[in-house]
């Protein structure tokens, strides 16, 4: 064993133990939801249930004679209000996971008291977040994945339209910058701590602009402009589109995509730079153990 | 203390009364009041949360019409159905996962050994919330209102009256709620979640009931009593049959029944599973 290192105590920095912190909290992650079972379950009726509703609302104005499929389609491009909707959902549930996963991973370590002994240790707060957001990245695929497997039975959604891999590689794609934004829910906690309710709020403004179950088309110019500035907005559009005869923004794929790399390339070095300027402020100020 | 200062066994010198009673319910509901005042964020983001979801809704109804004729009615149905979803997802939360904190604050036992008055001690928790939901509600209704340039509302009275008897009868789904809280203990969260969204769906909250296939409305909606709270309270409103039974009349008596007969049932329900947690010992556990 190497010798003890100052300040980093027996701790060996190689790329076997750097690994090995970040799989030790992706497994202690997985470990510990695997006892919620029912939380599990949840997650993939909730984007159904979600779906459900604007679905029954629009079979309750067909039922009076408006050709809600033809209208849905004038403006979307797609007559499948369905899958429309249960696309929509799903992302909605990616991004819901990928924001509250890491904060509420924080917000549980800070409230538990173990918090500072994390930070305390020598590994690296990157390694540490990383399993973490990587916990939350698989999960979140996993969930899109199966919910609308699920859904798509549940509505009678042909499973198999449009081009599958294309959806997939937007849905990986778009995590990235998904990535940047959980981060900066990080910082949220760590500033504000009892943040569930403003946290709660962000979640809802993310999927009222990445519209969930509208075309952000509805939306008046300046509301167009700020919807198209959040990355999932992009990666809801990019499945959409994808799947169904719904148009690209940039009219063809790749474009749209590399709108989204760009986004990948920004969107987590920025998340991260806040949280780390907001921890270095913490320290400061208050310390990490407060909550 | 009680008019002749009577000791009670196992009551100390609390007066068991009804002033007793409501000056537990006073204190209990300042004492919410006073925690949701330190979170005004909260207040603030919780109104917001609202109108950002009806706004999706109103959106979404507006691409499927194709125009915006005929959104005042369809608006109408949405919004007075929300109106109830809000309360019973606020019951829920507060009164049934009240609990929930108590147990993990390890505060409930100790509240369990006052002589307080148990059922004053269970409203109390909505108190708050409840006067901040009649507040978020007047704001939306005036704002879906402008919106839509005026929402159907027919017979005003008559439907906060079936509104009041609705709200009591989800008291007592609150109160059912709590009862199996105090067994389920760390499954609360997700019990609760189920229940939100199962009301949401089957009630019909967002959208008319025709709009459910024959066999979930026959089998499921018409066998919850809140799904004609839900149906009379906007069918007067718009000024439209009802869509469960064309009677209006007798969706009001099932609803003031409702309205009556659920928090004494949850009550009971909870005060039986209460005591059977304390002879078990297993009130502060969690």
């Amino acid at each position: 064993m190497a010798g003890p290192i100052a300040g980093l105590g027996y701790y060996e920095k190689s790329a076997r133990t750097s690994f090995g912190v970040f799989s030790s909290v992706l497994k202690a992650r997985f470990r510990i939801v695997s006892r919620y079972k029912g939380a599990l379950l949840m997650e993939l009726f909730m984007p159904i249930v979600f779906a459900a509703l604007p679905i029954l609302l629009g079979v309750s104005i067909a039922s009076g004679g408006v050709d809600v499929g033809q209208n849905w389609k004038d403006t979307t491009g797609t007559a499948d209000f369905k899958a429309y909707m249960l696309i929509g959902s799903s992302t909605f549930m990616v991004v819901m996971l990928m924001t509250w996963l890491v904060g509420f991973w924080l917000r549980r370590e800070m409230v538990s008291g173990t918090l500072e002994s994390v930070w305390v240790s020598p590994a690296k707060k990157y390694l540490i977040i990383g399993g973490v957001t990587g916990y939350a990245l698989i999960r979140a695929f996993v969930a899109f994945v199966l919910s609308f497997v699920l859904g798509s039975f549940v509505f009678g959604i042909n499973l198999f339209q449009g081009n599958m891999l294309m959806a997939a590689m937007f849905i990986l794609v778009g995590l990235l910058p998904l990535w940047g934004i959980s981060f900066m829910f990080g910082a949220l906690i760590l500033r504000i701590k009892e943040a569930d309710s403003i946290i709660n709020l962000l979640q809802w403004v993310l999927s009222f602009f990445m519209g969930v179950f509208f075309p952000i088309t509805v939306l008046p110019g300046f509301l167009r402009l700020i919807a198209q500035s959040f990355p999932p907005t992009w990666m809801t559009n990019g499945v959409r589109a994808a799947l169904l005869d719904v148009s690209f923004f940039f009219e063809t794929w790749y474009l749209d995509l590399a709108m989204i790399l760009v986004f990948a390339a920004v969107f987590p070095l920025m998340g991260y730079g806040i949280f780390i300027a907001t921890e270095r402020r913490m320290k400061k100020t208050q310390g990490m153990g407060m909550y | 203390m009680s008019a002749g200062g009577t000791i009670h066994r196992g009551f100390g010198l609390s007066d068991l009364g009804l002033r007793q009673t409501f000056y537990t319910f006073l204190s209990m509901s300042k004492k919410t009041v006073v925690e949701f005042s330190r979170y005004p964020v909260s207040f603030v983001a919780t109104f917001a949360q609202t109108l950002m979801i009806l706004a999706m809704f109103m959106l979404a109804a507006i691409v499927f019409m194709g125009s915006e004729s005929g959104l005042s009615e369809l608006a109408g149905i949405m919004v007075y159905g929300f109106i109830l979803n809000m309360f019973l997802i606020f019951v829920l939360w507060e009164i049934g996962f009240s609990i929930r904190e108590e147990q993990y604050r390890g505060t409930l036992e100790s509240l369990y050994l006052s002589p307080a008055n148990k059922f004053s001690n269970l409203i109390s928790r909505v108190f708050a919330i409840g006067s901040w939901t009649v507040v978020m509600v007047i704001a939306a209704l005036a704002i879906v209102n402008y919106y839509v340039g005026g929402l159907p509302a027919n017979d005003v009275m008559l439907a906060l009256f079936v509104l009041f008897f609705s709200i009591t009868g989800i008291l007592g789904i609150g109160f059912v709620v709590s009862a199996i809280v105090l067994r389920l203990k760390e499954s609360a969260e997700l019990l609760v979640s189920v229940l939100q969204f199962f009301f949401m769906i089957f009630c019909a909250m967002f959208f008319p009931f025709y709009a459910l296939p024959d066999e979930i409305l026959n089998y499921v909606s018409r066998w919850i009593p809140l799904s004609y709270g839900v149906d009379s309270f906007r069918s007067i409103l718009v000024g439209q049959t009802p869509e469960l039974i064309a009677n209006v009349g007798i969706e009001i008596v099932i609803v003031v029944l409702f309205g009556i007969l659920s928090p004494l049932i949850g009550y009971f329900l909870y005060k039986y599973n209460e005591r059977k947690a304390r002879l078990e010992g297993s009130l502060a556990e969690y």
